[in-house]
C-alpha cells in the first residue's frame, strides 16, 4: 500500500457569502490546486462533500456541476453525505483512493451555505438541520441539533459534574483562539458572563455556546507519492484515518456520554499512524457545541473520561496549554459551513505542520488530529497527519 | 419470525395511539429496542420478538428547547426515557412538567405532528 499525503490546502473566509456555490468553491479548490502546483488535467478525480444542498439551495448533484466550474470536467467525481461530517469522508476516500493506486491526485473539497444568504432564516434552517436525526422517531419530538448534544452533554453533567462555567470556558477559549485566525467567522473575545448572560437555545446551551450558520467553502489536494512527485506542494503525512458509526435513533446508543463512533474511529487512526493521544501535538476537532469539545476530548483519549470540563477550565486545552484543541477557533468561532467543515480542518493541521499558522502556530507541531462528527455522533471520522520525514 | 410479523413503523404508531409502547426484543442477544427495528443493533440478528414495554420510566437525560424548528413553537422539553427493562430499552419522548434526571414519569399522552411520538409526564 502507498503512502498519501496532502500536498495543497485552500479556503474561504467562513462567515456571510452571498455567491453560487459553484462560484464559492471555486475560490476555495484553485488556492488548494495552485499551493499543490496541480494544473487540472494532473487532477485524476474530484469528492466532493455537501451535506444539504438539495434542501437549503435546490441544488444537486453537485459534484460534477462544481467540477465542471473549475475545469475538471470529465475525471470521475463522487459527492458524500454523512451530515456534518461529509467532505472527513470524502477526504478518507480520497486517502484510501491513493494509497491503492486507484488515482494519484485527488482534488478533496466541501462547501456549504447556511446563512440567511440562502433565502432562508432561523427556523426553516434548524428543522433542515434536524433532517440529521431520525425521521420517525425523533423528529417529531421536536429535537433540533442543538437539542441532540443537549441531552447528551445533560448526562455528562449529570454523571460527571461538569457544569455550565466549564461550557462556557471553552466558548471563551475558541472565540480567543478565532481572533487570531482571519477566515473565522467571529474574530472578538468572549467572558464566561456573556456566555453565561445569552438566551438559551437548548439546555444547557446558550446562543454563545452553539457555532454558527456559516456560508464557507474548503479544498485539499491528496496525493501518492506517484502523484506527489509531479506537484511542488510541501506534502504533509497522511498517517491515519479511522472512520466508525454508531446507532441512530439516539436513544439506542449504549452509552449517552462516550460518543463510541469517535472512540472507534480514533483508535483506528492512533493504530495506524503507530501513535497514542500523548503524541499530538495540536488538534482540530467538532465542537459544533461546547459540550460536545467535552464529549470529544474525552472519546479522543486527551483527558479522561470525565475530566473534560475541569481540563478545559484549567487551560490544558488552550493554545498554550498542554494539548491545544481547535487553534483555528473551531466551529464554534470560525464557523460551520457544514460540508466545508471536515476539509478545513485537514488545512488548518497543514498549516500548523508546516509552520505556517502565523499567531496561533502551535510552536514545533509535527503530528495533528482532527475529529470531525456527524449527526448526533452516529458518524465520526478522524484523520492524523504528520510532518513529512 | 416473517417479513409480516415484524414490527413495523404503522403498527408502533398505532399501538401508541391505544396507549401501548410496542418494542422488540432479541432472540439472540435480549438486546431490547423501544422503536422499530428490521434487525437487532447490537448483533444483526433478526429474529425479534414484538413485546410490550412499560409504560412507565425514568429520566435519562432531558433538555427544553427554545429555537425550534419550523412547525414547532419554542419553549418544550425533549427527554430520553429509561423503561428500565432487562436489555436496557429507551425511547427519545416529549417531556411535560418539571421532572429531571432519575425522576419517574410515565406515558400520558401523543404527540402528532406530521408523526406520532409519546409524551410522558
Amino acid at each position: 500500500m502507498e503512502g498519501a499525503s496532502v500536498v495543497g490546502v485552500g479556503m474561504t473566509d467562513f462567515g456571510v457569502h452571498d455567491q453560487p456555490l459553484p462560484e464559492l468553491f471555486a475560490d476555495a479548490a484553485f488556492e488548494a490546486m495552485d499551493d499543490a502546483g496541480a494544473d487540472a488535467d494532473v487532477i485524476d478525480a474530484f469528492y466532493l462533500g455537501n451535506a444539504m444542498g438539495g434542501q437549503t439551495e435546490s441544488d444537486t448533484h453537485l459534484a460534477p456541476t462544481l467540477a465542471s466550474h473549475i475545469g475538471l470536467a470529465g475525471i470521475p467525481c463522487s459527492r458524500f453525505e454523512d451530515a456534518c461530517a461529509t467532505s472527513s469522508n470524502a477526504f478518507k476516500h480520497a486517502v484510501e483512493a491513493v494509497r491503492a493506486g486507484t488515482h494519484d491526485v485527488v482534488l478533496v473539497g466541501g462547501v456549504e451555505r447556511c446563512t440567511p444568504s440562502t433565502g432562508l432564516e432561523t427556523p426553516e434552517m434548524t428543522a433542515i438541520f434536524a433532517s440529521a436525526s431520525h425521521r420517525q422517531y425523533e423528529q417529531p419530538t421536536g429535537l433540533t441539533f442543538p437539542g441532540v448534544f443537549g441531552l447528551l452533554t445533560t448526562r455528562h453533567m449529570h454523571e460527571h459534574g461538569t457544569t455550565e462555567e466549564h461550557l462556557a470556558e471553552i466558548a471563551v477559549k475558541n472565540h480567543a483562539n478565532g481572533t487570531l485566525n482571519s477566515r473565522a467567522q467571529f474574530g472578538k473575545e468572549t467572558t464566561v458572563e456573556a456566555v453565561l448572560d445569552s438566551p438559551v437555545v437548548a439546555s444547557p446551551f446558550r446562543l454563545l455556546d452553539c457555532c454558527p450558520f456559516s456560508d464557507g467553502a474548503s479544498a485539499v489536494v491528496v496525493a501518492n507519492a506517484a502523484g506527489a512527485s509531479t506537484l511542488t506542494g510541501d506534502p504533509v503525512t497522511v498517517a491515519g484515518v479511522g472512520h466508525a458509526t454508531d446507532v441512530i435513533p439516539l436513544a439506542e446508543k449504549a452509552d449517552l456520554t462516550a460518543t463510541q463512533s469517535a472512540r472507534d474511529a480514533a483508535s483506528q487512526a492512533y493504530e495506524q499512524a503507530g501513535i497514542g493521544p500523548a503524541d499530538v501535538d495540536v488538534v482540530e476537532l467538532h465542537d459544533c457545541f461546547t459540550g460536545a469539545e467535552v464529549l470529544a476530548i474525552e472519546a479522543l483519549g486527551l483527558v479522561e473520561d470525565g475530566e473534560g470540563g475541569p481540563a478545559s477550565a484549567r487551560g490544558e486545552t488552550a493554545l498554550d496549554g498542554r494539548i491545544p484543541v481547535n487553534p483555528s477557533g473551531g466551529l464554534k468561532a470560525k464557523g460551520h459551513p457544514i460540508g466545508a467543515t471536515g476539509a478545513a480542518q485537514i488545512v488548518e493541521l497543514v498549516e500548523h505542520l508546516r509552520g505556517e499558522a502565523g499567531e496561533r502556530q502551535v510552536e514545533d507541531a509535527s503530528t495533528g488530529l482532527a475529529h470531525n462528527l456527524g449527526g448526533d455522533a452516529g458518524t465520526t471520522i478522524v484523520s492524523i497527519l504528520e510532518v513529512a520525514r | 419470525m416473517t417479513v409480516d410479523e415484524r414490527l413495523t413503523h404503522a403498527r408502533w404508531t398505532e399501538a401508541l395511539r391505544d396507549g401501548r409502547l410496542l418494542g422488540q426484543r432479541c432472540s439472540e442477544c435480549d438486546t431490547v429496542t423501544a422503536t422499530p427495528e428490521a434487525a437487532c443493533p447490537a448483533c444483526g440478528a433478526r429474529g425479534l420478538e414484538t413485546i410490550d414495554l412499560p409504560t412507565s420510566g425514568i429520566v435519562h437525560t432531558a433538555t427544553t428547547i427554545e429555537v425550534s424548528p419550523t412547525e414547532f413553537d419554542a419553549g418544550y422539553r425533549v427527554a430520553v426515557i429509561d423503561l428500565e427493562t432487562d436489555g436496557g430499552a429507551r425511547v427519545t419522548a416529549r417531556l411535560e412538567g418539571e421532572a429531571s434526571i432519575g425522576d419517574r414519569v410515565e406515558l400520558t399522552d401523543v404527540l402528532e405532528v406530521r408523526e406520532t411520538v409519546p409524551v410522558f409526564s
